[in-house]
């Protein structure tokens, strides 16, 4: 059984976009900053380095700035650039692609006039909202869609466009909102944090606008803008498509932006749509500060007790807790207020294959301790923290790469010359120079098989 | 002129590697090269098959402490 992986970098999706699409893309200097955020420090780096010069730079002198030994580093940053048709390269040159040095170069300076960043709302608003009601607002709208994947009975249904994208992403299955159930990609993504949720859904919302004849582009063009808005900070609405009017529509519903009434004229982003394009740092700290605006409440609600025979007490009725629990607990009996469990060998691998990693078990553990447990150090007792960590490595007996075994080798030189190469791209997995024999990973065998035969060619 | 062959590469304990070399020696139809203790290269659609042959014998030799408790109660 395969899981079916989430393409949660935003980076993948836009590398698939076709050549044009993504230079349409490049004319908007809010995404082309958003984009330049995306992107590896090494491949900023380049992208600066080019920025402000008007001629192609040598490839060559692109060397100048990796350290020896980061080579594979400088491939990957390069590979990345090439795959979003950033740089142009023509006989040993490189040069940023025209529309995004225009574009980034806008962003930076300031000399925007498309309004890609947003127009600010130059009246006040009547009905004026602050920073702390926009939290409530996005996390009250985020946690229903959550509730309503666990099956939490809260008398509220996300509206008809929340349900088609969670039955469209594979999280859900079912017709009716009576009857739809979540999946074990729907539980895998319960687990994940807010932000790594939030692009997993709005992913599937682009995959799903594409059939729904909306441009991508224009839908592209609207997220990136969001991510570089600001908190607390009300919107016009004039600058938007029709197609971003009906995109809002549907943001509202996920608690990425915050409007009064759907006839208002302005709109509000909330921290889920100004923390998107942040770089990993920013998204940690913004999803953590997303967590301290409700830690007051989440101190008091530690519910969990871990005793050191692998029991689990938890004194909670709410469904989703529960729901979250039975992923790696094997749950025995429910009262009123608790329920108990114990964990497993069996219980931990079932959440294991399911892609739960250890260390987010015992995160949740950790992070959701009853405060009586908060008296013992360590919180969690150790032999069951060790042994959940032992049950992983069990899972990775064996350490798969996939890709091809070369042998044969003529002489030492070719051999030397070879695996060099495959050293330099970072693609060697394993090597036996005295046997002459090396693995290389099926991602870097094009490259491979091509050199080998400039060299045989070369030589001949 | 070198060869190239196309397979999955494991790494694993050589406990681990003795048992797939076992599974290897029914049908000669896994193992494509035995490269040294740790690792070896094996038919790429037999992966799945291995894991699950892995999976059950290892099953075997483990303590199961949860149905214990649930046939003291009965």
């Amino acid at each position: 059984m395969s899981i079916p992986r989430f393409r949660t970098s935003i980076n993948d999706y836009l590398e698939g976009l076709p050549e044009p699409v993504l230079i349409r893309l490049y004319y908007s200097p809010a995404t082309c900053l958003a984009i330049f955020r995306l992107l590896p420090a090494m491949a900023q780096l380049f992208i600066m380095t080019m920025l402000f010069n008007d001629k192609p730079l040598e490839a060559t002198d692109l060397n100048g700035w990796v350290q020896d030994g980061s080579t594979p580093k400088q491939y990957e940053a390069l590979e990345k650039l090439r795959g979003m048709h950033l740089i142009k390269e023509s006989q040993g040159t490189i040069s940023l692609q025209k529309t995004f040095r225009a574009g980034l170069r806008n962003a930076l300076t300031g000399g925007d006039h498309n309004n890609s960043f947003g127009i600010p709302c130059n009246t006040e608003d009547k009905h004026k909202v602050d920073i702390k009601f926009l939290d409530e607002h996005a996390n009250n709208q985020w946690e229903l869609i959550l509730h309503f994947m666990v099956g939490t009975d809260t008398g509220k249904v996300p509206n008809n466009g929340v349900l088609s994208l969670l039955r469209h992403s594979g999280l859900m299955e079912g017709s009716a909102p009576s009857n739809m159930l979540i999946t074990n990609a729907g539980f895998q993504f319960l687990l994940q944090d807010v932000n790594a949720q939030i692009w997993t859904l709005l992913l599937q919302y682009l995959n799903m606008s594409e059939d729904l004849q909306m441009d991508a582009v224009e839908v592209l063009h609207f997220l990136f803008m969001l991510g570089s808005l600001e908190l607390g900070q009300d919107y016009s609405l004039v600058a938007l498509s029709p197609t971003q009017k009906i995109m809002l529509d549907d943001l509202r519903d996920y608690g990425i932006v915050y409007q009064r009434k759907s006839s208002s004229r302005r709109f509000y982003p909330t921290r889920l749509a100004t923390t998107l394009t942040s770089d990993t740092g920013a998204l940690l700290t913004a999803s953590a500060s997303m967590d301290s605006a409700i830690s007051q409440k989440e101190r008091e609600t530690g519910f969990v007790i871990l005793e050191t025979n692998f029991k689990v007490y938890a004194y909670t009725d709410s469904p989703l807790q529960i729901a979250v629990l039975n992923l790696f607990v094997h749950l025995k009996s429910r009262f009123v207020n608790m329920v108990a469990g114990q964990i497993s060998r069996e219980s931990v691998r079932k959440a294991l294959s399911n892609g739960i990693t250890a260390d987010q078990i015992i995160t949740y553990l950790t992070v959701h301790a009853h405060p009586q447990m908060r008296k013992s150090i360590p919180l969690l007792p150790p032999t069951v923290v060790d042994q959940i960590r032992l049950w992983q490595l069990e899972m990775e007996r064996m350490k798969i790469v996939e890709g091809y075994l070369y042998s044969d080798f003529s002489s030492k030189n070719e051999y030397d010359v070879i695996a060099g190469y495959a050293h330099d791209l970072g693609v060697m997995a394993w090597e036996k120079p005295n046997k002459r024999m090396f693995f290389v990973t099926k991602e870097g065998n094009q490259q491979i098989v091509d050199f080998v035969r400039r060299k045989v060619h070369g030589g001949a | 002129m070198p060869r190239a062959v196309k397979g999955v590469l494991v790494e694993c304990d050589p406990s681990i590697k003795a048992l797939i070399i076992n599974l290897d020696s029914k049908n000669h139809n896994v193992v494509l090269a035995d490269l040294d203790d740790e690792h070896l290269v094996i038919e790429e659609r037999m992966v799945e098959h291995v894991k699950r042959e892995l999976d059950s014998q290892l099953a075997e030799n483990t303590f199961k402490p949860a149905e214990l408790d649930d046939i003291q109660r009965k």
